[in-house]
């Protein structure tokens, strides 16, 4: 369905909702998944895993294991050629474990079998000598002196400290009229993306060849090839149709397991999870515990914020640096404080690794800033929206970390056009028992933090004005593949038809990063443009030379060289035939990387080169005999510079909006002494298709000026707010405020007044 | 071991195979057949990926046994499409936007082709209620559920290949 934005762009291709390229594919079911690829007399992989939390392992006996018929190999961390270290961030992980046991789950062998249930049958038979030692599993008591240290290499628990510092906060607090100080606890999430793990291997002439379900395949590549201690020019990474991610699949998951067994082996080898095994071994959402003091004068205008993040990373690093680290930077939310005071500590304990997870940390800091917000207002009798208004970000306004703001700032128009959409529904002034609005502001930035980014791209421009596109970006449902197909046909000013985009194969592709951080439209967009652009120049100078004008004014429309927009006689297919015959090749590389600097020891820098904001209003109803919250309406306005793919765009929120009704209301990883005691769909509560809300999205284009036309993300922003909005209105329901996620049931209900006994 | 032919017709064809007793109906269907349209998300029933259509019934194929199957007419993804064409159901999916990672695809469209040959006209609930089995953690169900409207209409209106 085009709806509503069709029409509102100036572009030709460009902020129109095409249809995805992998569609047909994916609706006739001939999309090969990873576990849908076959090779012949390919052996199946089975992990060992830890049963117990924390402990030494003394030894590992393989041989029951070997002497069945069916098993080709069996594998322990001796097995490995290379280095047994592997991480997305800080090496600290094994991939198969050599003494020291972190966490329930992790690798101890890999069992390689002639059939499934052979390898299965194996597993069991391996005998593992381990001596339990004192774990923790709480990141308070890890952090406490004579916590059992985790990992030997640090001298305690911390991984890493963030500090945030910008003005006098105790004395800006000391003459507020108004500090509100709470505790906000948020509870682990699984990503639980409906495919789960699954790839396969092959040697291929002397390389090792790998599909694997994954966000990043040249990061796979990397670690593939130092595990097995090879050249990265010999490990070839496909990234196969990829079931969902949504931060679940950047760490390492079956790749070098597979790489291993090919290699040593000389046979191809399979492995796909099942749900349980996706559940115990994918990293999970950060529980984060967030003390959090906001102060304002009588004008509801934020003076300072103060703010202590506690993020449970588990036995592993992962992505918890980055996380505490963007929960450091987006912790005061879109607005203006001139005193900030923010820590940020990483903790490991022996619960099961926290890594990445749409948001990264904000959706967590959301809940606590946005539920700030509201009780300033209380406090103050202060209208909701207007206390927000008050505050918000402005093109110009100074962040936390020092950034002053560029003009692509959107949260002022998302708040207003939220406002005004729930004023014409009739939600603000509904007096229903039981009813109850609330509000939702984030920004978002674009990118991994204060740090590197780039993505490459090449283009081959061909002679019948076709073009080929060869991008790293890995398409894991959201769409990527089409808009930098679209990008490509506005920047070639072509067809999408004469676009073919080749992605995610480490062997063809340049490194264009993980598709994560929302930063694949902007980054690789990016990239991609300028490969455009480069392969056109090549076009647009001999065009020059032949119609004897000057290069400025000359592009490339509907087949035809133009001049200041007007068609000349050389039409494209001339030129790109003329070029061929003087020698010229019409290729282009591009490559991006957003400008960000490193953050000093008082966390000053520009962690971001843009930010992408929305305001998500959000109306309940709960039922005050089951404690059911029921989501009935949701008003998404988003900021997102510029939609490539409108449709595309409003999937994205209408998916993040069902998560974060899923992270308010139902899901939670129950453990228990460092073990997921719900690993299974039947026991962790997700969103259906009944829960769904009625949704009015709205897409705000402010555009950035260093984004590809303007383009920013929506990823993650769509999630980010949703859960803070909702955990408002219940508030606003019931004239009682949660301050732990998930709000369930049994929660409401116990915090209802008992009827007349 | 081999031991039992099952006899069924699938995607129209009907079939004698011998398979394992202790097979699921998905196993059968993946790696006897190669149909891989049909996905393995939980193996417990839970999420819907593994639908396909028993007698013309949604069903989850994890959760039957091979023997179960005998005698039945069974609908994978792959039977829909004819000669090349895809049906209203799949267009519509496609025209909508409905389709992000597209694990579930399959049994979504599934799922909605048992509600339409039944019910040509359903309403917003009897939709829902449709794929109420059927987990998605991509699209938050919206464009699906607008697709199934879409096809509802195409399908009244006289769309080829139903």
């Amino acid at each position: 369905m085009k709806g509503k934005y069709e029409g509102r762009t100036k572009f030709a291709t460009v902020g129109k909702s095409y249809r995805r390229l992998d569609g047909i594919a994916k609706v006739t079911g001939k999309a090969q998944f990873a576990a849908d690829m076959k090779l012949p007399n390919i052996l199946y992989c089975k992990i060992l895993r830890s049963t117990t939390p924390h402990a030494v392992l003394r030894s590992i006996d393989v041989s029951p294991a070997l002497a069945m018929s069916e098993v080709v190999a069996v594998y322990t961390a001796d097995d490995i050629p290379g280095e047994n270290r592997i991480g997305i961030i800080v090496k600290d992980e094994p991939v198969l474990v050599k003494d020291h046991i972190r966490k329930i789950g992790e690798a101890l062998a890999v069992v390689v079998a002639s059939t499934e249930e052979a390898a299965e049958k194996a597993l069991p038979l391996i005998k593992v000598d381990y001596e339990e030692i004192p774990a923790v599993f709480s990141p308070e008591e890890a952090m406490a002196i004579g916590a059992p240290l985790i990992h030997e290499e640090s001298k305690d628990n911390i991984q890493s400290v963030i500090k945030i510092k910008r003005g006098n906060v105790e004395e800006a607090i000391a003459r507020s009229k108004v500090v509100i100080s709470r505790r906000y606890t948020t509870q682990m999430i699984e990503h639980a993306y409906v495919e789960p793990e699954a790839g396969i291997a092959v040697m291929e002439d002397n390389c090792v060849k790998i599909w694997a379900s994954t966000q990043n395949p040249h990061y796979d590549r990397r670690e593939v090839a130092r595990v097995l201690g090879i050249g990265q020019h010999q490990v070839r990474v496909i990234q196969a149709t990829t079931g969902g991610g949504f931060g679940g699949k950047l760490d390492i998951s079956v790749q070098c397991f597979l790489g291993l067994a090919a290699y040593k082996t000389g046979q191809p080898v399979r492995m796909v999870y099942d749900r349980e095994e996706s559940f115990m071994a994918s990293p999970k959402r950060h529980p984060f515990i967030i003390d959090y003091t906001s102060a304002c004068d009588e004008e509801g205008r934020l003076l300072a914020v103060k703010v202590k993040i506690v993020g449970d990373t588990g036995a592993y690093a992962s992505y918890g640096p980055a996380t505490l680290k963007r929960a450091a930077v987006h912790a005061t939310g879109p607005y203006e404080v001139p005193n900030v005071s923010i820590e940020s500590f990483c903790v490991y304990t022996n619960n099961p690794t926290a890594g990445a997870m749409r948001g990264f940390g904000t959706p967590q800091m959301a809940f606590a800033h946005e539920s700030q917000m509201d009780l300033l207002a209380e406090a103050l009798g202060m209208d909701k929206f207007t206390i927000r208004l008050r505050n918000c970000f402005h093109s110009g306004s100074l962040t936390a970390t020092g950034q002053r703001l560029s003009k692509s700032v959107g949260i002022r128009e998302s708040i207003v056009i939220a406002r005004n959409k729930a004023r014409e529904l009739g939600m603000l002034n509904s007096h229903l028992k039981n009813h109850g609005v609330g509000i939702g502001c984030m920004w978002y930035g674009i990118g991994n933090t204060g740090a590197p980014n780039p993505a490459g791209a090449f283009l081959d421009f061909n002679e019948d004005g076709t073009a080929i596109v060869l991008t790293g970006c890995a398409d894991i449902g959201q769409g990527s593949t089409t808009a930098l197909a679209q990008i490509a046909a506005e920047e070639l000013g072509i067809e999408i038809s004469n676009i073919y985009i080749l992605a995610g194969d480490t062997g063809i592709s340049p490194d264009a990063g993980a598709s994560s951080a929302s930063r694949q439209t902007y980054i690789s967009g990016n990239a991609v443009r300028l490969a455009a652009q480069e392969a056109k120049e090549t076009i647009l100078k001999e065009a020059s030379n032949v119609l004897g004008v000057d290069r400025s004014g000359l592009d490339i429309k509907d087949g035809y060289i133009v001049q200041a927009g007007e068609k000349t006689s050389l039409t494209l297919k001339d030129l790109l035939k003329r070029c061929r015959l003087k020698g010229q090749l019409t290729l282009g590389s591009g490559r991006f990387n957003p400008h960000t600097t490193e953050m000093d020891e008082n966390g000053q820098g520009v962690p971001y080169a843009t930010y992408s904001f929305a305001t998500q209003v959000t109306e309940v109803e709960v039922d005050s005999e089951t404690g059911k919250v029921k989501v009935l309406r949701v008003i998404a306005a988003h900021d997102v510079g510029k939609a490539i793919n409108p449709q595309a765009v409003e999937g994205q929120i209408e998916g993040g909006i069902l998560m974060g009704i899923g992270y308010a209301l139902m899901e939670e990883v129950k453990l228990s002494e460092g073990k997921i005691v719900n690993p299974r769909l039947s026991e962790y509560f997700l969103p259906m298709s009944l829960d769904t809300p009625q949704i009015y999205s709205f897409i705000i284009e402010k555009p950035e000026k260093t984004g590809p036309f303007g383009a920013k993300g929506v990823g993650e922003p769509a999630l980010v707010p949703t859960a803070a909005s909702i955990a408002n209105a219940v508030a606003n329901a019931l004239n009682t405020r949660f301050y732990d996620l998930p709000i369930t049931l049994e929660k409401v209900v116990l915090s209802l007044p008992s009827k007349g006994d | 071991m081999e031991t039992f032919i099952l006899k069924a017709t699938i995607n129209g064809t009907p079939l004698e195979l011998p398979v394992d007793p202790s097979w699921r109906l998905l196993d059968v269907l993946r790696q006897k057949l190669g149909l891989t349209g049909v996905k393995e998300g939980c193996g417990e029933g839970e999420c819907g990926a593994c639908t396909v259509l028993l007698n013309r019934k949604p069903v989850n194929s994890c959760l039957i046994l091979a023997p179960e199957a005998d005698g039945a007419d069974i609908v994978t993804i792959e039977g829909l499409a004819q000669q090349g064409m895809l049906h209203p159901i799949q267009e519509a999916f496609l025209e909508a936007g409905a389709v992000q990672c597209g694990f579930c695809t399959p049994g979504m469209v599934l799922a909605a082709k048992a509600l339409l040959d039944n019910n040509p006209n359903p309403s917003d609930m009897d939709v829902k209620t449709a794929i109420s089995g059927n987990l998605c953690r991509c699209t938050g169900y919206v464009k699906i559920i607008e697709a199934i409207h879409l096809a509802a209409k195409k399908i009244s209106s006289g769309g080829d290949n139903i």
